[in-house]
Protein backbone atom coordinates (compact mmCIF):
# COMPACT_ATOMS: atom_id res chain seq x y z
CA UNK A 1 0.00 0.00 0.00
CA UNK A 2 2.46 2.55 1.17
CA UNK A 3 5.56 2.19 -0.51
CA UNK A 4 8.87 1.94 1.68
CA UNK A 5 10.51 4.66 -0.71
CA UNK A 6 7.80 6.72 0.99
CA UNK A 7 8.68 6.24 4.10
CA UNK A 8 12.44 6.50 3.60
CA UNK A 9 12.01 9.72 1.76
CA UNK A 10 10.05 11.25 5.09
CA UNK A 11 11.95 10.14 7.35
CA UNK A 12 15.26 11.32 4.99
CA UNK A 13 13.47 14.79 5.47
CA UNK A 14 11.93 14.56 9.33
CA UNK A 15 15.77 14.20 10.14
CA UNK A 16 17.56 16.77 8.01
CA UNK A 17 15.04 19.17 9.28
CA UNK A 18 15.53 18.00 13.13
CA UNK A 19 19.11 18.36 11.83
CA UNK A 20 18.88 22.08 10.82
CA UNK A 21 17.08 22.52 13.82
CA UNK A 22 19.70 20.61 16.41
CA UNK A 23 22.72 22.76 14.53
CA UNK A 24 21.14 26.32 14.56
CA UNK A 25 18.81 26.64 17.15
CA UNK A 26 20.07 28.95 20.57
CA UNK A 27 17.48 27.31 23.25
CA UNK A 28 18.78 24.01 24.80
CA UNK A 29 15.15 22.86 25.11
CA UNK A 30 14.57 23.34 21.37
CA UNK A 31 17.84 21.60 21.10
CA UNK A 32 16.80 18.87 22.67
CA UNK A 33 13.17 18.52 20.86
CA UNK A 34 15.19 18.45 17.56
CA UNK A 35 16.85 15.43 19.27
CA UNK A 36 13.19 13.38 19.61
CA UNK A 37 12.52 14.82 15.74
CA UNK A 38 15.17 13.12 14.40
CA UNK A 39 14.48 10.02 16.73
CA UNK A 40 10.95 9.64 15.19
CA UNK A 41 12.50 9.97 11.88
CA UNK A 42 14.41 7.10 12.61
CA UNK A 43 11.19 5.63 14.08
CA UNK A 44 9.12 6.09 10.88
CA UNK A 45 12.03 4.45 8.70
CA UNK A 46 11.83 1.19 10.93
CA UNK A 47 7.86 1.21 10.84
CA UNK A 48 8.17 1.26 7.17
CA UNK A 49 11.03 -1.69 7.05
CA UNK A 50 8.69 -3.66 9.22
CA UNK A 51 5.27 -3.07 7.39
CA UNK A 52 7.25 -4.13 3.69
CA UNK A 53 9.12 -7.28 5.42
CA UNK A 54 5.95 -8.08 7.31
CA UNK A 55 8.31 -9.05 10.10
CA UNK A 56 7.24 -7.19 13.30
CA UNK A 57 11.04 -6.80 14.70
CA UNK A 58 11.16 -3.76 13.32
CA UNK A 59 8.36 -2.20 15.43
CA UNK A 60 10.13 -3.73 18.59
CA UNK A 61 13.35 -1.48 17.87
CA UNK A 62 11.26 1.29 17.19
CA UNK A 63 9.88 0.45 20.80
CA UNK A 64 13.27 0.66 22.20
CA UNK A 65 13.94 3.68 20.52
CA UNK A 66 10.90 4.98 22.15
CA UNK A 67 12.52 3.94 25.66
CA UNK A 68 15.74 5.47 25.01
CA UNK A 69 14.43 9.10 23.60
CA UNK A 70 12.05 8.68 26.89
CA UNK A 71 15.77 8.07 29.12
CA UNK A 72 17.29 11.21 27.24
CA UNK A 73 14.69 14.01 27.65
CA UNK A 74 14.82 12.73 31.24
CA UNK A 75 18.74 13.34 31.64
CA UNK A 76 18.89 16.12 29.39
CA UNK A 77 16.33 17.92 30.99
CA UNK A 78 17.47 17.32 34.43
CA UNK A 79 20.28 18.68 33.08
CA UNK A 80 18.52 21.98 31.79
CA UNK A 81 17.44 22.56 35.19
CA UNK A 82 20.50 21.88 37.04
CA UNK A 83 22.02 24.36 34.35
CA UNK A 84 19.62 27.18 35.05
CA UNK A 85 19.78 27.05 38.56
CA UNK A 86 23.57 27.70 37.97
CA UNK A 87 22.57 30.25 35.52
CA UNK A 88 19.90 31.68 34.02
CA UNK A 89 18.69 31.24 30.70
CA UNK A 90 19.31 28.66 27.83
CA UNK A 91 20.80 30.26 25.13
CA UNK A 92 24.03 27.90 24.44
CA UNK A 93 25.75 30.54 23.29
CA UNK A 94 26.22 32.25 26.64
CA UNK A 95 27.71 29.01 28.01
CA UNK A 96 31.49 29.21 27.03
CA UNK A 97 32.61 28.27 30.63
CA UNK A 98 33.59 24.75 31.93
CA UNK A 99 33.53 25.57 35.00
CA UNK A 100 31.88 28.75 36.77
CA UNK B 1 -9.79 2.49 -3.91
CA UNK B 2 -9.07 1.67 -0.43
CA UNK B 3 -5.27 1.55 -1.95
CA UNK B 4 -5.79 4.99 -3.19
CA UNK B 5 -7.59 6.08 0.28
CA UNK B 6 -4.35 4.60 1.56
CA UNK B 7 -2.25 6.52 -0.39
CA UNK B 8 -3.75 9.79 -0.13
CA UNK B 9 -3.70 9.50 3.87
CA UNK B 10 0.29 8.80 3.82
CA UNK B 11 0.73 11.74 1.81
CA UNK B 12 -1.37 13.94 3.82
CA UNK B 13 0.33 12.98 6.97
CA UNK B 14 3.79 13.28 5.08
CA UNK B 15 3.04 16.82 4.22
CA UNK B 16 1.88 17.69 7.45
CA UNK B 17 4.51 16.15 9.65
CA UNK B 18 6.96 17.74 7.37
CA UNK B 19 5.34 20.90 7.70
CA UNK B 20 4.82 20.85 11.36
CA UNK B 21 8.50 19.65 11.91
CA UNK B 22 9.57 23.28 10.02
CA UNK B 23 6.85 25.43 11.96
CA UNK B 24 8.17 23.77 15.32
CA UNK B 25 12.08 24.27 14.45
CA UNK B 26 11.55 27.53 13.14
CA UNK B 27 9.22 29.14 15.71
CA UNK B 28 10.51 32.14 18.00
CA UNK B 29 8.57 31.56 20.82
CA UNK B 30 9.22 27.70 22.84
CA UNK B 31 5.69 27.02 23.57
CA UNK B 32 4.56 26.98 20.02
CA UNK B 33 7.56 25.11 18.74
CA UNK B 34 6.16 22.15 21.33
CA UNK B 35 2.70 22.53 20.20
CA UNK B 36 4.06 22.10 16.70
CA UNK B 37 6.03 18.81 17.81
CA UNK B 38 2.91 17.82 19.27
CA UNK B 39 1.18 17.85 15.83
CA UNK B 40 4.09 16.40 13.98
CA UNK B 41 3.70 13.14 16.95
CA UNK B 42 0.05 12.94 16.07
CA UNK B 43 0.96 12.77 12.79
CA UNK B 44 3.60 10.37 13.11
CA UNK B 45 1.20 8.32 14.88
CA UNK B 46 -1.32 8.43 12.24
CA UNK B 47 1.89 7.27 10.21
CA UNK B 48 2.22 4.52 12.45
CA UNK B 49 -1.26 3.41 11.97
CA UNK B 50 -1.23 3.35 8.05
CA UNK B 51 1.89 1.09 8.13
CA UNK B 52 0.08 -1.68 10.21
CA UNK B 53 2.08 -0.56 13.47
CA UNK B 54 -0.95 -0.30 15.90
CA UNK B 55 1.40 -0.79 19.02
CA UNK B 56 3.32 1.25 17.75
CA UNK B 57 1.25 4.38 17.16
CA UNK B 58 -0.62 4.18 20.59
CA UNK B 59 2.94 4.71 22.60
CA UNK B 60 3.64 7.11 20.30
CA UNK B 61 0.39 8.81 21.20
CA UNK B 62 0.86 8.07 25.18
CA UNK B 63 4.73 7.95 25.91
CA UNK B 64 5.82 10.87 23.25
CA UNK B 65 2.56 13.06 22.94
CA UNK B 66 1.54 12.18 26.45
CA UNK B 67 4.48 11.88 28.32
CA UNK B 68 7.82 13.24 27.27
CA UNK B 69 6.56 16.36 25.15
CA UNK B 70 4.59 17.33 28.50
CA UNK B 71 8.01 16.66 30.43
CA UNK B 72 9.21 19.54 27.86
CA UNK B 73 6.83 21.68 28.60
CA UNK B 74 6.73 21.29 32.26
CA UNK B 75 10.28 22.01 32.06
CA UNK B 76 9.36 25.26 29.72
CA UNK B 77 7.10 26.46 32.10
CA UNK B 78 9.62 25.78 35.18
CA UNK B 79 12.67 28.24 33.58
CA UNK B 80 9.93 30.75 32.74
CA UNK B 81 11.59 32.58 29.62
CA UNK B 82 11.02 35.88 28.92
CA UNK B 83 13.91 37.15 27.58
CA UNK B 84 13.92 34.35 25.60
CA UNK B 85 11.07 35.61 22.53
CA UNK B 86 13.31 38.63 22.15
CA UNK B 87 16.19 37.87 21.10
CA UNK B 88 17.26 35.77 17.56
CA UNK B 89 16.19 32.47 17.95
CA UNK B 90 19.06 31.00 15.80
CA UNK B 91 22.63 31.33 15.80
CA UNK B 92 24.77 33.30 13.24
CA UNK B 93 25.83 30.20 11.98
CA UNK B 94 22.90 28.97 10.70
CA UNK B 95 23.11 29.09 7.12
CA UNK B 96 26.15 26.71 7.71
CA UNK B 97 23.80 24.49 9.84
CA UNK B 98 21.34 24.59 7.07
CA UNK B 99 23.69 23.35 4.47
CA UNK B 100 24.25 20.60 6.56
CA UNK B 101 20.68 19.69 7.49
CA UNK B 102 19.69 20.02 3.52
CA UNK B 103 23.18 17.65 2.68
CA UNK B 104 22.03 14.99 4.31
CA UNK B 105 18.49 14.74 4.16
CA UNK B 106 19.68 14.63 0.34
CA UNK B 107 21.78 12.21 0.62
CA UNK B 108 19.31 10.00 2.41
CA UNK B 109 17.03 11.02 -0.13
CA UNK B 110 18.86 9.72 -3.28
CA UNK B 111 20.50 6.83 -1.75
CA UNK B 112 16.89 5.43 -1.37
CA UNK B 113 14.92 3.53 -4.34
CA UNK B 114 11.33 5.28 -4.57
CA UNK B 115 9.69 1.86 -5.72
CA UNK B 116 11.81 -0.34 -3.26
CA UNK B 117 10.06 -3.71 -2.85
CA UNK B 118 12.10 -6.21 -0.87
CA UNK B 119 10.66 -10.13 -0.86
CA UNK B 120 7.89 -10.33 1.93
CA UNK B 121 8.94 -12.91 3.94
CA UNK B 122 5.98 -14.52 6.45
CA UNK B 123 3.22 -13.80 4.13
CA UNK B 124 2.73 -16.68 2.05
CA UNK B 125 4.32 -18.95 4.58
CA UNK B 126 0.94 -20.63 5.58
CA UNK B 127 -0.93 -20.35 8.94
CA UNK B 128 -3.66 -17.74 9.81
CA UNK B 129 -2.29 -14.14 9.25
CA UNK B 130 -1.42 -13.36 13.06
CA UNK B 131 -2.57 -9.81 14.16
CA UNK B 132 0.47 -6.95 14.37
CA UNK B 133 0.37 -6.28 18.40
CA UNK B 134 0.26 -10.28 19.38
CA UNK B 135 3.35 -10.54 16.71
CA UNK B 136 4.94 -7.52 18.48
CA UNK B 137 4.48 -8.86 22.07
CA UNK B 138 5.39 -12.31 21.17
CA UNK B 139 8.49 -11.01 19.59
CA UNK B 140 9.22 -8.35 22.42
CA UNK B 141 9.18 -11.51 24.97
CA UNK B 142 10.93 -14.20 23.62
CA UNK B 143 13.04 -13.14 20.89
CA UNK B 144 14.33 -9.22 22.86
CA UNK B 145 13.59 -10.95 26.16
CA UNK B 146 16.97 -10.04 27.00
CA UNK B 147 17.09 -6.20 25.44
CA UNK B 148 13.46 -5.60 27.05
CA UNK B 149 14.89 -5.91 30.72
CA UNK B 150 18.30 -4.18 29.90
CA UNK B 151 15.96 -0.85 28.19
CA UNK B 152 13.67 -1.31 31.43
CA UNK B 153 17.77 -0.79 33.32
CA UNK B 154 17.80 1.78 31.27
CA UNK B 155 15.18 3.90 32.28
CA UNK B 156 15.68 3.16 35.83
CA UNK B 157 19.55 4.97 35.73
CA UNK B 158 17.57 7.74 33.41
CA UNK B 159 15.03 8.24 36.66
CA UNK B 160 17.91 8.09 39.40
CA UNK B 161 20.41 10.00 37.14
CA UNK B 162 17.75 12.75 36.42
CA UNK B 163 16.83 12.92 40.04
CA UNK B 164 20.41 12.95 41.15
CA UNK B 165 21.56 15.85 38.59
CA UNK B 166 18.14 17.97 38.83
CA UNK B 167 18.47 18.16 43.01
CA UNK B 168 18.86 20.79 44.59
CA UNK B 169 22.53 20.81 46.64
CA UNK B 170 21.44 21.27 50.68
CA UNK B 171 24.40 21.03 52.29
CA UNK B 172 25.17 24.85 51.75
Amino acid sequence: MVPVGACLGLSAVLFGIGLIGFLSRRNIILMLVSVEIMLNAVNVSLAGFSHQLQDQRGQVLALFVIAVAAAEAAVGLGLVLALSRNRPGVNVEDLTQLKW
Amino acid sequence: MAILAGQIAFYYLATASVASAILAVTRRNPAHSMLWVLALFLHVAGIFLLLGAEFLAAVQVIVYAGAILVFYLFVLMLLDLPREAAGPSFGAHWPLCAAAGLAFAALVWHAREPGLVLTAKGTAAGGPPRGSLSAVGTALFTQFALPFELASLILLAAIVGAVVVAKRKTES
